[in-house]
């Protein structure tokens, strides 16, 4: 054996100080798991199409809530569903087709508005709720009273109050419900705060803003993701069933409850009038929810490891 | 404990006061009081006759508590010593711009100044076009708040009834007998005749002592107290044979114990010849019931389905977990979640039908059972995803806890585990939904009564929110938000009783 065979390493300080783990992408992990699971992916598809026809359609059909431009027509009235009329004609001879997915936009936008106020009230209150010993006092009180308020209740009294539109139906709908949001988004900021690795964190020296990103904010993501995944449809539901009961929206606006309202009646004799918006309805929850549900679990950093 | 449940009584009923003042104060102060016509025939009546439309505008304004409203002969009777002086008018003749000749009124000088007493006062007048003055003051929000507020408990007393016509009555309470030889705490004087008595009907003992009062409904039931109208039964008249007070027996509807005093200037023959008080004013026995029971009577059905069906699924599905019951559980609870309500309500309509099951409650009304048995199923079924996805969460909970292992340890079957120790533990969270379900139910049913047309409370929310009934909104929230306080109470203490491991006071006083 000579010693000129052998090569002198020289001992690297930064390489010594690095810890050998895989490679891990917060964000790639979560996509990855979520498009592990088949039916997320169909619901996925399902739910696109929805959206995406509800957004485009409504463009190019011309359709205007309250005009009835064939109501003397009596050649359009209730005709069944056909290559020509997709989804047949109602009573005044207006296109079913276009006014589905002009329903379901003004309910997806109710849905999506009202969601995306009381998650981004709800969560930021709840992080200084759940860091603020002042503020947990009143807070607490506050939740109590509007917590114990039936929300039907508090939605028709102020659907009521403001008059029927779709700016009040959101803002009745977001008006205590931010509350709850909140109150949710405390109890995990309560739990994580103190949790050990946050503590060794701090200890070593890492910066909040840093031990906020990497440790609080990840768990705190599938958190809010499960209570979106439960609220979109929760709104949908909500906005069907106060149109239904006639204390939603008016009649210039178009959407999925005021149509099954309007078409109860012709449930025996027109079935189709009636089944389709609650079809639609009932579909864009369940892939919704679904998509929630499996992006909830996807986000939790937990399921990351296996 | 006990100073705990003090405090959180006297914070329950103080927010069951915030909550209605917030109501009332948004009803009366963003809704405009014009509003309140928008479904009321009468007033399209009117449309041809000027006076008797303010006439009838500011007396449904007045006793809706919007505003004051007095008459000229109001005016004259309060404020002046000569009534006939003061409600005197002075006609003269003009021309006017096109050149007829009319009449112009002008009020007497003792008119006028007992008009201006009221103009200083704060109100608006305003002339009939009979010449007449009357006047209108509108109240502020914070007075309406504070009449609703002192209104609502009215305590009957001996000193109740005021009747020119009777100036001796006796004024007592006492106690004596119903016309059934039932014992009854009677008394004369108050508004009502039976202030306690006994009957053959749940609760058994009943009381008119103490009653709530939210002023009366309009336009919808007009006229009637909005509680009367949610109390009282519904549907035909039932007659049955009746002893009244002087021995003649009839067959009559009346309620002899709801009877109240009718002021003798009213009392008719008929009246005279079966009663020997004045309280002659009875409500009627009918044959369905009030519109509360009718809630409750579909509450407690579904609650109880719900539960049968809930808690053993939740139970298989947590001892089976991850094996096909589990799974199909969770398909079904997602279906649930994720459905609107609306749409299953009427897809298990359908279902029903196609077993001949009626679809609206009053095609068989309420003395049949066929009325009773969808809707009860739908509403039990509404509330049994959460009920199970809960029961299976505190099972599965329970189940990785160090004294299971115990208990497998020492060699219990897997069946005595769960029955004896897991199911003891895990269902003391659900005791404590139990009486906020039953809330819960009246609540929910919002829409199932809607579908189904079922004459209840959840009903009459959507129903008085589209006439513009505000008495009978703010009666309806102060009982729905009363309620569902009450019941999150009760099911706190029930749950110290099933568990006296749980002490809800924090600082735990009594150790």
């Amino acid at each position: 054996m000579e010693e000129n065979k052998f090569q002198f390493v020289e001992l690297k300080e930064s390489a010594a100080e690095h810890i050998a783990a895989p490679h891990y992408s917060y964000w790639k992990s979560v996509f990855r798991r979520f498009f592990s699971s088949k039916v997320a992916i169909v619901m996925l598809i399902i739910a696109s199409i929805i959206i995406l026809m509800s957004i485009i359609q409504p463009m190019f059909s011309g359709y205007v809530p309250g005009q009835n431009p064939n109501i003397n027509d009596q050649s359009m009235k209730y005709l069944a569903p056909s290559l020509e009329h997709f989804f047949g004609t109602d009573n005044y001879g207006n296109d079913l087709f276009d006014a589905t997915w002009l329903g379901t936009r003004t309910s997806l936008f109710i849905a999506f508005a009202a969601t995306f106020i009381t998650t981004v009230i709800g969560v930021i209150v709840g992080a200084f709720w759940g860091y603020s010993k002042k503020m947990d006092k009143f807070m607490l009180e506050l939740y109590n009273i509007v917590a114990n308020v039936p929300f039907t209740l508090v939605v028709m009294v102020l659907m009521y109050v403001l008059g029927r539109g779709v700016s009040q139906l959101i803002f009745a709908l977001s008006c205590t419900s931010w509350l709850s949001v909140a109150y949710f988004i405390r109890v995990q900021v309560l739990i994580i705060r103190d949790r050990e690795y946050n503590l060794a964190s701090r200890c070593l020296g890492t910066p909040t803003y840093k031990v906020v990103i990497h440790n609080i904010l990840p768990y705190l993501v599938s958190v809010i993701v499960t209570s979106i995944a439960r609220d979109v449809p929760n709104y949908i539901s909500y906005e069907v069933f106060l149109s239904f009961l006639g204390v939603g929206l008016g009649s210039s606006n178009q959407s999925l409850g005021r149509m099954i309202q309007n078409y109860s009646n012709d449930l025996t004799a027109v079935p189709y009038l009636f089944w389709i918006p609650v079809a639609v309805s009932a579909i864009i929850s369940v892939s919704l929810y679904v998509i929630g549900q499996t992006m909830a679990d996807a986000s939790d950093p937990r399921t990351h490891m296996l | 404990m006990k100073r705990y449940f003090l405090g959180r009584l006297i914070r329950s009923i103080f927010s069951i006061f915030i909550v209605v003042i917030i109501a009332i104060v948004m009803i009366f102060g963003l809704i405009p009081k014009e509003k309140v016509f928008e479904n009321d025939p009468q007033l399209s009546k009117l449309s041809g006759k000027p006076d008797d439309r303010t006439t009838y505008i500011y007396t449904r304004w007045e006793e809706l508590g919007y505003l004051d409203y007095v008459t000229q002969a109001d005016m004259c009777k309060a404020y002046s010593d000569d009534y006939n002086e003061c409600m005197r008018l002075d006609v003269t003749q003009e021309t006017n711009e096109t050149g007829k000749v009319v009449d112009v009124y002008s009020n007497s000088e003792e008119g006028q100044k007992v008009i201006k007493i009221y103009e200083e006062q704060g109100y608006t007048v305003d002339y009939m076009t009979t010449g007449f003055a009357w006047a209108s003051r509108d109240n502020s929000i914070f007075n309406i708040a504070v009449k609703y507020i002192t209104n609502m408990f009215k305590v009957d007393n001996p000193w109740a009834v005021t009747d020119p016509d009777n100036p001796d009555m006796d004024r007592s309470i006492y106690f004596g007998t119903d016309n059934n030889g039932m014992p009854a705490l009677k008394c004369s004087g108050c508004e009502h005749q039976y202030l306690i008595y006994v009957d053959g009907s749940f609760p058994f003992i009943h009381q008119n002592w103490i009653s709530l009062n939210f002023g009366r409904s309009y336009p919808t039931y007009s006229g009637s107290y909005t509680m009367d109208v949610i109390s009282d039964q519904q549907g035909e008249y039932v007659q049955k044979e009746v002893t009244f007070d002087n021995g003649t027996t009839a067959m009559s509807s009346l309620d002899l114990h709801s009877c109240q005093y009718k002021q003798t200037s009213t009392l008719d023959r008929m009246d005279k010849s079966r009663f020997e008080t004045n309280y002659a004013n009875c409500k009627s026995f009918k044959s369905e019931a009030s519109m509360i029971n009718m809630s409750y009577i579909f509450g407690i059905i579904s609650l109880i389905i719900a539960y049968i069906i809930a808690i053993p699924s939740g139970i298989i599905m947590a001892q089976k977990k991850d094996k096909w019951q589990d799974k199909l559980g969770m398909v079904y609870i997602n279906v649930m979640i994720a459905v609107p309500s609306l749409a299953f309500i009427y897809f298990a309509r359908n279902i029903g039908i196609m077993f001949n099951q009626p679809t609206k409650f009053p095609t068989y009304g309420g003395g049949d059972i066929r009325s009773y048995i969808l809707p009860g199923i739908i509403l039990a079924l509404l509330s049994t995803a959460s009920l199970m996805i809960w029961m299976r969460r505190y099972m599965v909970d329970q189940s990785n806890a160090d004294y299971v292992k115990f208990a497998r340890a020492k060699g219990l079957s897997q069946g005595e585990i769960f029955r004896r120790h897991i199911l003891k533990n895990a269902i003391i969270p659900i005791v404590n939904g139990i009486p906020s379900s039953i809330i819960l139910c009246i609540g929910g049913s919002v829409i199932t009564e809607s579908v189904f047309s079922i004459p209840g409370m959840g009903k009459m929310l959507p129903d008085a929110i589209n006439a513009n009934n505000n008495a009978m909104i703010i009666t309806l929230t102060f009982i729905f938000t009363a309620l569902s306080i009450i019941a999150l109470l009760l099911g706190d203490v029930l749950m110290t009783f099933v568990d006296p491991r749980i002490q809800l006071s924090s600082k735990g006083e009594t150790r």
